[in-house]
């Protein structure tokens, strides 16, 4: 089935192997860390899926974890907080600085299993974002430097004429770059290269 | 002849000489008597202009001013008095007893401080009065003796003022005081019970999904029985891990054991009744003592059985406020009870209690208060029952009784047996 991991932080270990234990029955992954520090050190963002993070434990608390991968500058795990009786604040707190979700104790066990499905999808919408980004960017940076000039003002919308005058080049030339461009990109189409460098500046 | 003559003529001379003198010194005599008559006048003007001074400063003093006597006579009155008492004319109080506008609850410590000033003290009071006008206000009294040339006390001499809007600020910042000692408490239990709630959730929860994980696996039918076995495993260790934080919770009340010592439940009855002069005081109640003599003791932890009387007495004062009582009094006593045991008792003129509930009232989150936690005669009888005694309420036409007893320490111990005692 799905490829992805639930990555379980919870000092309380016999929590952990009893989440363990629930989410397996839908054929996910789990990895269990005992404390936010061992998250952080053993975490490998390159795998897909989602963290369940209880909001209160000894040392780093679950809020300074998500701050601390906040800051980081590779993908960003959508995370699923568990909290306690009386910790709406924290919860609320979590989901403004980012939470993708948050479930309170007790809960129902097919709710965060439901909960634990949107993140680990959200979770793969983003990668498959995130390729096409970096795929995007590798094109363009194929293009040479003349080469993205003609390919700024033909997504304004200006003719080869009107390119040609403005870059002080022949229509021919600038007719030669833009089939370059074309192909370089992939394009289909000239509206399928406009997409594609609105996206890029995006 | 001519010597008769002389003789004679020396004679009167002497005569006229006398009679001049003796009128001489009459009139001087005179002119004394004058003076001093002048003199005494003088001093009757004096007199006069000094009581007419003294008068004019009392009756233009703007605060009341008044004269008792031991009975509660009023002697004397100002205008500011009068005004103070809603009076109209001074015949409405000159001639009758203070007490008339003292209010019912009050008029027992009014009377206990007018002994106190007979005595030769002087003090000052605090009381509630009911004007003629039948308003409320809170007065505040300085009171002095006056004593005869002998030395005798023979009559009070009261200075007023009405500290009605003085008592209603200090009451609002004792409510609020109180409001927040509340708070704090039900806080600090609700910390206690927030902390309990979440070690607990944590097995609970373990117990959940593990359970859960079993029964998802067994409708999916990819579960043979074996495999439960451990799960089921986890079950087992994580609900005896919730019945260790019972166990802690447990231990944890129980380390509050009583410390005994030998204690003068006397001793403990007064202190209580300065813990609570100002709830008194607020809840207009009489706190009255009859206590047993010769200081019996008892094993007990002072503190806890301090505790256990003031929750009592509380209590009391707190439902008679609520229904309004026109008698509000809170009378403890000690009662030897038998040779080894002491009574102590609290009766009230409240409004009793239920017959239907006079079984429940020590029920843990039994309360019949709108903000109520229960806990305070649940609380009481741990105490007492943790001191070997027992508890009980009783309700009887005009008010309730709580009586528990306490083991008396026998009063024919040794001396040595007893400093041991006092100091284990």
């Amino acid at each position: 089935m799905s490829d992805a991991t639930v990555f379980i932080v919870d000092d309380d270990q016999a929590v952990a192997r009893s989440l363990r234990w629930l989410i397996e029955t839908v054929r996910l992954k789990v990895e269990t860390f005992a404390s936010a520090q061992a998250f952080l050190d053993g975490y490998d963002a390159a795998k897909p899926g989602c963290l369940v993070l209880d909001v209160r434990m000894p040392g780093m608390s679950g809020l300074e974890l998500q701050e601390r991968l906040a800051a980081r500058r590779t993908h960003h795990v959508p995370i699923i907080f568990i909290t306690g009786h009386g910790d709406v604040q924290m919860a609320v707190r979590a989901v403004q600085a980012g939470a993708f979700d948050f479930v309170e104790k007790p809960f129902n066990d097919q709710d965060l299993l439901d909960r634990i499905q949107r993140a680990i999808a959200f979770d793969t919408e983003q990668r498959v974002r995130e390729v096409q980004r970096a795929q995007l960017r590798a094109l363009f940076d194929s293009l040479t430097p003349r080469e993205r000039e003609v390919l700024d003002l033909v997504a304004e919308g200006l003719s080869n004429k009107a390119i040609a005058n403005s870059l002080g080049l022949s229509a021919k030339t600038v007719e030669v770059h833009r089939a370059k461009v074309m192909e370089k990109m992939h394009a289909r189409s000239l509206s399928d290269l406009v997409k594609m460098a609105m996206q890029n500046s995006a | 002849m001519w010597l008769g003559f002389v003789v004679l003529g020396g004679a009167l001379t002497v005569a006229l000489i006398g009679l001049a003198v003796m009128l001489l010194r009459l009139r001087e005599a005179e002119q004394r008597v004058r003076d001093k008559e002048s003199e005494h006048l003088g001093v009757l003007d004096r007199l006069q202009e000094n009581e007419y001074r003294l008068r004019t400063i009392i009756e233009s003093e703007p605060e009341c001013v008044k004269l008792q006597a031991a009975d509660g006579t009023v002697l004397e009155i100002n205008p500011a008095g009068l005004r103070l008492l809603d009076a109209g004319r001074p015949e409405d109080i000159i001639g009758k007893k203070i007490y008339d506008v003292v209010a019912q609850e009050f008029k027992q410590i009014y009377r206990e401080n007018m002994r106190r000033v007979f005595e030769g003290e002087a003090v000052v009071y605090e009381f509630k009065s009911v004007t003629l006008k039948g308003r409320t206000a809170w007065m505040e009294t300085h009171a002095v003796p006056l004593r005869d040339a002998r030395g005798a006390v023979y009559a009070l001499l009261g200075i007023t003022r009405d500290i009605t809007e003085h008592k209603w600020a200090e009451e609002q910042g004792r409510r609020h005081q109180t409001e927040l000692a509340r708070v704090a408490r039900l806080s600090t239990m609700g910390e206690m019970a927030t902390g309990l709630a979440h070690e607990l959730n944590q097995p609970l929860s373990a117990i959940a999904n593990f359970a859960r994980g079993c029964i998802r696996r067994l409708r999916s039918g990819d579960m043979a029985p074996a495999d439960m076995i451990e799960p089921l495993e986890e079950v087992c260790e994580q609900a005896e891990r919730a019945g260790e934080i019972m166990r802690h919770v447990r231990d944890f009340v129980r380390k509050s054991e009583p410390r005994m010592t030998a204690v003068d439940i006397n001793q403990v009855v007064r202190s209580v009744v300065k813990f609570t002069e100002l709830e008194a005081r607020q809840h207009e109640t009489i706190v009255t003592l009859q206590l047993a003599p010769q200081q019996p003791r008892v094993w007990a932890d002072s503190i806890m059985v301090e505790q256990v009387i003031c929750n009592l007495v509380r209590n009391a004062m707190e439902a008679m406020a609520e229904t309004h009582s026109l008698r509000r009094e809170v009378m403890i006593r000690t009662v030897p009870h038998g040779e080894d045991a002491i009574e102590i008792e609290v009766v009230d003129t409240g409004p009793g209690i239920d017959g239907a509930v006079i079984d429940q009232v020590f029920d843990q989150f039994y309360t019949t208060k709108p903000d109520g936690v229960g806990m305070g005669l649940s609380i009481s009888r741990s105490i007492v029952e943790s001191h070997g005694g027992s508890i009980r309420a009783e309700s009887r036409a005009g008010g309730a009784t709580f009586r528990f007893t306490l083991q008396a320490i026998p009063l024919r111990l040794s001396n040595d047996e007893r400093r041991y005692s006092i100091h284990s």
